[in-house]
């Protein structure tokens, strides 16, 4: 297995940069460029341009927050999935977050939201509370299938959560294709993953989910180094693998389906950011959790930022972006982890 | 030895038996599709239209247009259950099948291009495509699964195929949406069963046929290689052309599928399990059996998606997951990460 390659204070610091740099190029980038100059005097609050205010703070900006969460959440969720798994192939989608998550919104979109009118503010979150219910709900089914005589078999949950899944789509197909033409476009747009609903509000909620999840993930990152022993090893140090691969489980579920509520189905962070991490830091663990979630974040903030403006005006789904890049890359690793 | 000979005879037995069966089950549900639907028929009208066919009835004019979808149903759901004994038979993997392994997925993406860039695409240009899409996710699934040690354990195999699935259906429906037709897209890949055409089905026929006497000619030899790669090259097989002609028959069941009714999954999941349940590992049995129960499987599920939200009709692979999911699950669920078949 790779050993750290660089200094853990170079990779943050390197990260670090390459975030910032992202976010000035997304800020002033776009449909509508904007000057270095106007993005100071805007950001200052001494521009009286309402345009330019508007695009930077109510567009650009809780998008590339966004990005940022969703990329944190994500990448930590992928980094803990495979340690707790012991396989480095694993990736979020396979504990079923997704599809469950995705056939919640469906059902919301197809039974509720016409009836839901004046709800103001509920309806906002009512959507991706939907999303949170439903991966939490396949999250525990397919757990529940894998879960025999007491142990938690890594081969099963990758297939139970591929039984679960496929179950799940085919329930949103058959809703999907009863919808109207709008409802249907709503939810592709969102299975397929896009940081469409970013604004402040909403980045509140996702904020003090993650502030509650991850500082205890990352203080507590040291004990997922244990699951590179054996089983009986484990035991034999007086910890129950099985209780602690449980909570571990149960902290990056709610990471992903408070992710993927935000943002749909993105797919691959949670694969290819622990992998970038661990080549850069080590198998280490108290390293490879922060670095895997500034490389989450940068990742899905460039990525959207691309999804935006490669085909301006027409907008691409942030995660069908993720997955071109994400598709390759991962028969790259299956081939290099294997071989 | 004593409990072997009268397994294998019970076997022998119950192949008989279904053998025999199958051909009064096939008309059954042939018959049972001709009269069930939003215009319920009578199996009098139904024979005086098969036999004495008449224009100027509109009774008769119904059944001949449900002919084509029920022949379609059969023919497709025989070629599904046949790619997936097939797949399972060489990859000695109980999961192996079209749709799990990502095949479907590949044909769909090339059908999608072929949809939308060349639009008034004839039957053979779509089956064509479909063919190089199924030939496409082959290679790579497979190519892959053979790069890396284990890969076509449950396990492996079913990752690959899921990432490889997922990436070609979401560059199709990158393509759909940019072109602003993923909903159509959608109907064509889903609910599709009901829109075949006689002059559809005719062209497909030959590649159905191609695909058959592939997999029966290959058959015998999958046995043995099920029984292990060692066993097979020891008994003095060629192994490269045994799974080269077994996955071009793959190639060709599938694709030809895709390219009549779109993604139906599950098919080639279930009927290779239960006839094997049923008679025995023996390919030169489980080729015929899949296929006849494949059909029948297929058919069976089309009436039902008649009849589940009757007047309205249900997707067809809405009804095939309905069956596959659980028994998907019950699979894993005994088997585990286990690799025999």
């Amino acid at each position: 297995m790779s050993k750290a390659r660089y200094a853990f204070p170079l990779v943050v610091l390197g990260f670090a940069l390459l975030i910032l740099l992202t976010i000035y190029i997304s800020l002033t980038n776009g449909v509508y460029d904007i000057s270095p100059w106007d993005l100071i005097q805007t950001m200052l609050g001494m521009n009286d341009n309402a345009d330019k205010v508007l695009v930077l703070t109510e567009f650009r900006l809780p998008r590339i927050i966004m990005a940022a969460l969703v990329g944190t959440g994500l990448a930590v969720a992928g980094a803990i999935i495979q340690g707790v798994t012991r396989n480095d192939l694993a990736d979020p989608g396979i504990l079923g977050i997704n599809a469950g998550a995705s056939t919640a919104i469906a059902l919301f979109i197809f039974f509720l939201r016409g009836n839901l009118s004046n709800l103001g503010m509920f309806e906002q979150f009512a959507m991706p509370f939907f999303g949170l219910l439903g991966g939490i709900l396949a999250a525990v089914l397919i757990y529940l299938f894998s879960y025999k005589n007491g142990t938690l078999p890594v081969e099963r949950l990758i297939l139970s959560g591929i039984a679960v899944g496929s179950g799940l789509s085919a329930i949103s197909v058959y809703l999907t294709l009863k919808m109207n033409t709008q409802d249907f476009e709503m939810v592709v747009t969102w299975t397929a993953g896009s940081i469409w609903n970013a604004n402040f509000d909403y980045i509140l909620v996702m904020l003090c989910g993650l502030l509650l999840i991850l500082p205890v993930l990352f203080i507590s990152a040291h004990m997922l180094n244990i699951f590179h022993l054996d089983e009986n090893s484990i035991k034999s140090l007086g910890v129950l693998p099985d209780r602690l691969r449980m909570g571990f489980l149960l902290g990056s579920i709610a990471l992903v389906s408070l992710c993927v509520a935000a943002s749909g189905g993105i797919g691959f962070v949670g694969l290819v950011a622990p992998h970038i991490a661990r080549r850069l830091v080590g198998m280490s663990f108290q390293r490879l959790v922060p670095v895997a979630a500034l490389v989450g974040t940068a990742l899905v903030m460039i990525s959207d930022f691309l999804a935006r403006t490669i085909l301006q005006p027409t907008e691409i789904p942030v995660g069908m972006l993720i997955s071109l890049i994400g598709v390759p890359y991962f028969l790259y690793l299956l081939y290099r982890t294997y071989k | 030895m004593d409990s072997v000979i009268p397994v294998q005879s019970k076997r022998q037995r119950r192949l008989t038996w279904l053998l025999l069966l199958s051909p009064i089950l096939i008309v059954a549900v042939m018959l049972a599709s001709l009269m069930i639907g939003v215009q319920q028929i009578s199996l009098q009208t139904v024979f005086d239209a098969l036999f004495h066919f008449d224009k100027g009835n509109l009774s008769h004019t119904i059944v001949l247009s449900r002919l084509p979808r029920a022949l379609g149903a059969l023919l497709i759901g025989a070629s599904l259950a046949l790619s997936g004994a097939l797949m399972q038979g060489v990859t000695r993997n109980y999961l192996a099948s079209p749709s799990i392994t990502g095949v479907l997925d590949g044909s769909a993406l090339l059908v999608t291009i072929g949809y939308i860039f060349f639009s008034g695409l004839s039957s053979w240009g779509l089956i064509l495509f479909s063919l190089i899409g199924s030939a496409l996710g082959t290679a790579i699934v497979f190519g892959m699964a053979s790069l890396i040690p284990n890969g076509f354990s449950p396990a492996r195999l079913g990752i690959i195929g899921l990432i490889i699935g997922t990436f070609f259906s979401s560059l199709s429906s990158i393509i759909a949406t940019y072109f602003q037709a993923s909903q159509d897209i959608s109907f064509w890949f889903n609910a599709r069963l009901d829109q075949i055409s006689l002059e559809f089905l005719g062209p497909t026929l030959p590649f159905f046929v191609l695909g058959v006497v592939l997999a029966f000619s290959v058959a015998g030899s999958v046995t043995i290689l099920a029984l292990g790669e060692e066993v097979s090259i020891s008994l003095g097989q060629k192994t490269i052309v045994v799974k080269g002609l077994a996955m071009l028959s793959v190639i060709v069941l599938t694709g030809l599928s895709v390219a009549l009714a779109g993604k139906i999954s599950f098919i080639g999941l279930i009927i290779p399990h239960i006839v094997r349940y049923l008679i025995g590992v023996d390919y030169r049995h489980i080729v015929p059996c899949s296929a006849i129960f494949g059909g029948i499987f297929l058919a069976f599920c089309d009436i039902l998606a008649r009849l589940v939200n009757f007047p309205f009709e249900t997707p067809i692979g809405v009804l095939t997951s309905l069956f596959g999911v659980p028994f998907f699950l019950y699979l894993v669920y005994t088997r585990g990460g286990k690799r025999h078949v």
